[in-house]
């Protein structure tokens, strides 16, 4: 498209083109053709009825900053704020990382500095709580272990008032800073302290303005405890387009235009694999509150068909934010897969084989 | 025989008082478990009101169910206990009540 043109014309197309942002809508790329292995992975027939089997409700791949590939089934459109589920909590830390380039608080900071209920846990840092480390006693399990489930009981409960102060009343278990375990409990202290960081007169706003409008996503819904205090681990609820917006500023290392959003140590800390995480912890290797496809403490990369650059944002019943900065790739999956069939190399996988010339 | 299940009943007696708390808000689960899931598939994500019954279908069974469309309250009975959720706001989307 730039032959025949004068230099200085060639000049302005070359940069356009090095660096494509969405404004009110994404730009459409050249759409990928061979698309079947895909289609016929994440969308097989689907059953409302018994549930069961890879239900993708939305797979969306975002090349370059233009749009690729777009598909939804179920009841989900491209208007649908989906509910991200534990996606929520990698919001929640790109949210702070806003904060913390205001440099209103830092990582080493004590978290009962801002959330004086962990007084009893004076050693909990800011940074052992994106790491999932506070050595509290938490128990994450959802279906199976209902009954000692701190997560059914901090969502449906006991803890539903207030959920950061139902986690701070848990026992510990091990030193801070030490151990990984996964927990709900250790986002909602993260979004009960950005309440004395910015302040409680920006609180109920900030998401809004400090993430949302700057990335031009106009219509995310964030649901609150009766406390106020944004539910972190499990309730943000976002279009894949917008979903992808936080994607492609997590891929340009967070920068959204000419404006570095998120400081670029912030990122760093970000994408930085937990030093404490045990091998199979977890189905991926936490950094600070983002997924990592990296090696750790001898285990192979979690999903081995993926670069090593990969990171994700991962929620329950297969949400999923897929960025993959050396492919220039941003993919947002949603699902509604209730039986565990879905892997998350294998939609990599199919996805890197489409894209690839 | 007798002893065994002397003693058997007394385990049962000693981890029904460890685990009261648990036990005691156990039955909350299945009902505000499907009134706050409901209310945000049906007025945060804007599903139609049949699919949305079949996305928080569990394997427990609730007793009553009703979705009242103008303050966008769902009311859920289950398992002896009964709880609701209400959409709030745009921004803020559903919690349970109170």
């Amino acid at each position: 498209m730039c032959k025949g043109l004068p230099l200085f014309l060639l000049l302005i197309c070359f940069t356009v083109q090095a660096e494509q942002w969405p404004g009110e809508q994404w730009p459409t790329g050249t759409t990928i053709t061979d698309t079947g292995a895909l289609d016929n992975y994440a969308f097989p027939p689907r059953d409302d009825a018994t549930r069961q089997g890879i239900r993708t409700d939305a797979l969306l791949i975002i090349r370059d900053g233009q749009i690729l590939y777009e598909r939804y089934a179920g009841p989900t459109t491209e208007q649908t704020p989906h509910l991200t589920w534990s996606i929520s909590k990698s919001l929640m830390a790109t949210v702070l990382g806003v904060a913390y380039g205001e440099g209103l608080f830092k990582l080493e900071d004590p978290a009962a500095k801002f959330y004086p209920p962990l007084a009893k846990y004076p050693e909990i840092k800011i940074a052992d709580l994106l790491h999932w480390a506070s050595g509290i006693d938490w128990q994450e399990d959802y279906e199976y272990a209902p009954l000692r489930s701190s997560v059914v009981a901090m969502l449906y409960t006991r803890g539903h008032h207030d959920m950061a102060a139902f986690t701070a009343n848990h026992d510990s278990y091990a030193a801070p800073g030490q151990a990984f375990r996964y927990s709900s409990g250790d986002s909602n202290l993260l979004a009960a302290a950005l309440k004395t960081i910015v302040g409680s007169q920006r609180y109920a706003d900030y998401p809004w303005t400090a993430l949302f409008e700057p990335l031009g996503i106009r219509h995310a819904v964030w649901e609150t405890d009766a406390s106020g205090t944004f539910v972190a681990s499990s309730y943000a609820y976002l279009t894949a387009r917008d979903l992808a917006r936080v994607g492609l500023l997590m891929a340009r290392d967070g920068r959204w235009n000419d404006r570095q959003l998120l400081p670029k140590d912030w990122v760093a800390f970000n994408l930085e694999p937990f030093a404490g995480y045990k091998a199979h912890q977890d189905e991926a290797v936490p950094g600070g509150h983002w997924w990592l496809n990296r090696p750790a403490d001898g285990a192979a990369s979690p999903w081995p068909d993926a670069p090593p650059d990969t990171f994700a944002a991962l929620g329950h019943w297969g949400q999923a934010l897929y960025v993959i900065p050396s492919e220039k790739l941003v993919i947002v999956r949603y699902g509604d897969d209730r039986d565990g069939s879905y892997r998350h190399n294998e939609l990599l996988k199919h996805v890197l084989k489409a894209v690839r010339p | 025989m007798k002893r065994f299940l002397l003693l058997l009943l007394v385990l049962l007696l000693g981890w029904v008082v460890y685990e009261r708390e648990n036990l005691w808000a156990f039955p909350d689960i299945i009902s505000a478990y499907t009134a706050k899931e409901y209310c945000s598939c049906r007025y945060v994500m804007n599903n139609d009101a049949e699919y949305c019954r079949g996305y928080v279908k569990q394997w427990l069974p609730t007793s009553q169910f009703t979705d009242d469309p103008a303050s966008k309250t769902i009311t859920v009975s289950g398992m002896g206990r009964s709880n609701r959720a209400q959409w709030l706001s745009e921004r803020q989307g559903c919690r349970l009540q109170p």
